[in-house]
């Protein structure tokens, strides 16, 4: 707590003078500097490398659930933004993973849009609309909304959401929209394999840094105060439910992105991806890696699925039992997830106050 | 006349089923301020030893009384494993509950299958009532139901248990320096919920058949109801219960089901976002 503090004290005196791109940079650097054993780092290029090289070594249906994988990690770092560092518990994520996915399948359906360069905007488009409609209803308001409100009227949202697509004959019911056709660049089309593997990995890189980025700025800083104390962070004349609108918001976007990429993956979109079901399994990924840790995320999607589609062949009926087994002993003992076995604690909360370290030394 | 009393009827003992489910749910949420995630799989497991009695040959009803006694006797357990690590965090006792909800739905769903079972009714037939017929065993429910509710009201406003019960809830630190066992209350008190819960299972398999998503059906429907009716008192949750299960029942007759059904979700968070404090906020017991 104290330390938070002090982070956030120092972060609030450094705001006017320098821009948030340099702070950003300078402060890994110096830090960097400081202190010689930063495994964040290390883990992220690892992961990086892996990812990049997989598909060289893959069989094609193997790069196809890769892909899944990918897209499904992109879907996990939304709610681990929205609940990892602005302590927000969306149950209900899928809400706007399922209503881009929806929505990118009846463009690509009944308008005949399929163009990347539309569809992906577009499906982020609703993601953000959805979010920031559920996100303004939930978060904003005279009254602060208690936390397990905000969970439940996520999960709620969700639950609604995924009815509403089983009754509703124009979204195809119980069957959902199936043989979307492939999402087209120019005049080719990209379907599943390496192509589409890569063009994943690439979007979940862009949105990774973009999110390293926004969690290590003024903004991140403002965030994990608000996630240790959030009466302190309003008293120092922040506006805490804005904040949380706005992660939200941001989380809901990259879900939307996540949903899109899904519904052109697979080819079809079906309730179940609105649902409750997919809500949690996301909670379970970024519990299981470890929350406010962006790559935590990511590596608990690959551990997850990978085990899962690892173990499907022989033990299809009680991998869910050892799920639900895994993720309460993870609960009960290891509450930071997986990646806190590297990480310690110092590391994931970041080093805020870096930049005003390091120009300490420089002035004098 | 005749089917607008049917409706009547319906919209009762639905309301009920829905009333038995939530009452576990709202004593755990108000007496102890943790939002159980694996209610539902409480109930679950009450519908799920109904049908293993009925399938060894033994009478409905003997699976059915001894239900609340197993579930309850469950949930003592898993109080005393895990859900007493969860106090403090309430957001963390959702996800653990949820784990361990989890866990129990898919072993059920190992040993059932992805089947629909169904159970008979243990009382069948119907009453005759002039030109109408209503299910006997539906008017059953309703009745246990608000004898099971008279029940709570009596144990926790008129014994002494109730009243530890109470003061445990009101201010922990001081009934502990008043000599109650905070921590044996909150054991007794998660088990009878869990007890409530597989009563409720016990009782609405023969209507509902058993299938392992059974909880899930419910447990969202129960948690709105308890928002919507005020943590923190007993007769809270039971109004929301009444609320949310009539109308659930009652709107799927005036208009589409599947927007009925979103219906009730969206006037209920509407309903909380606007009087969080719930309908009767922390009246009574």
């Amino acid at each position: 707590m104290g330390a938070t503090e002090q982070a956030v004290r120092t972060g609030i005196d450094e705001q006017p003078d320098i821009s948030k791109a340099e702070h950003g940079a300078a402060a890994t650097l110096t830090s960097q500097a400081k202190t010689p054993r930063r495994v964040l780092p290390i883990v992220e290029i690892l992961v990086l490398l892996v990812a990049v090289f997989l598909p060289l070594v893959l069989q094609d249906y193997l790069t196809v659930f890769a892909t899944r994988v990918i897209i499904l990690a992109l879907f996990a770092l939304s709610f681990d933004l929205v609940w990892g560092y602005a302590g927000i518990m969306s149950f209900g994520q899928a809400l706007f993973f399922g209503s881009a996915g929806y929505g990118v399948a009846l463009l690509a359906r009944d308008l005949n849009v399929t163009s990347i360069f539309l569809v992906l905007p577009a499906a982020m488009l609703i993601g953000l609309i959805f979010s920031l409609l559920l996100g303004c209803f939930l978060l904003l308001g005279r009254n602060p909304s208690s936390m397990i409100f905000v969970a439940l009227g996520t999960l709620t949202g969700s639950y609604a959401a995924d009815r509403l697509a089983r009754g509703w004959y124009y979204l195809g019911g119980q069957n959902g929209i199936p043989s979307i056709p492939p999402m087209s660049l120019g005049s080719t089309d990209i379907t599943e394999g390496p192509v589409y593997y890569y063009l994943a990995l690439g979007i979940l890189l862009v949105v990774y840094l973009l999110c390293r980025f926004l969690v290590r700025s003024q903004f991140g800083l403002a965030l994990a105060g608000l996630r240790e104390n959030e009466q302190r962070i309003a008293f120092f004349g922040y506006k805490a439910q804005h904040l949380k609108a706005i992660v939200f918001t941001v989380g809901g976007t990259i879900a939307g992105l996540a949903g899109g990429l899904y519904a052109f993956h697979e080819g079809f979109v079906w309730p179940n991806m609105l649902g409750v079901v997919i809500s949690t399994q996301v909670v379970l990924y970024v519990l299981f890696g470890g929350s406010g840790t962006l790559i935590g995320a990511v590596i608990g999607t690959v551990i997850i699925e990978g085990v899962s589609f690892w173990l499907s062949d022989n033990y299809r009926d009680i991998w869910p039992i050892i799920l639900g087994v895994l993720l309460l002993l993870v609960i009960l003992f290891r509450p930071l997830g997986l990646i806190s076995f590297v990480l310690g604690e110092r590391e994931r909360v970041g080093s805020f106050g870096g930049r005003a370290k390091g120009s300490s030394h420089a002035a004098p | 006349m005749g089917s607008a009393f049917v409706a009547a009827f319906e919209i009762l003992s639905f309301g009920a089923i829905i009333v038995l489910v939530v009452l576990g749910l709202g004593i755990i949420a108000s007496m102890m301020g943790i939002f159980n995630f694996a209610q539902g799989e409480f109930v679950l497991l009450g519908a799920y030893i109904t049908y293993l009695a009925y399938s060894h040959g033994l009478p409905v009803w003997v699976g059915m009384a001894a239900a609340p006694f197993l579930v309850g006797a469950l949930g003592f357990v898993l109080e005393a494993l895990i859900i007493r690590r969860f106090y403090a965090a309430p957001i963390v006792a959702m996800l653990g509950t949820y784990a361990l909800g989890l866990i129990i739905r898919e072993c059920v769903r190992g040993l059932i299958g992805g089947l629909y079972l169904s159970v008979p009714e243990p009382i069948g037939g119907s009453i005759d009532l002039g030109t109408v017929h209503i299910s006997a065993w539906r008017f059953t429910i309703i009745v246990i139901t608000i004898l099971v509710m008279i029940g709570c009201y009596l144990l926790l406003s008129r014994t002494t248990f109730g009243l530890r019960v109470r003061a445990t809830l009101e201010n922990p630190a001081l009934a502990r320096a008043s000599g109650v066992s905070t921590a044996a209350m909150y054991g007794t008190t998660f088990a009878f919920g869990a007890a409530l819960a597989g009563l409720a299972g016990a009782l609405l398999v023969p209507v509902f058949s058993l299938f392992a998503d059974l909880g899930i059906r419910f447990l969202i429907q129960g948690f709105v109801a308890v928002m919507v009716g005020g943590v923190g008192s007993f007769i809270g949750p039971v109004a929301g219960a009444a609320v949310i299960g009539t109308l659930s029942a009652a709107l799927p007759w005036v208009m589409a089901p599947v927007i009925a059904d979103i219906l009730v979700f969206v006037l209920a968070i509407v309903f909380i976002k606007f009087r969080p404090q719930g309908l009767l906020s922390g009246k009574g017991v």
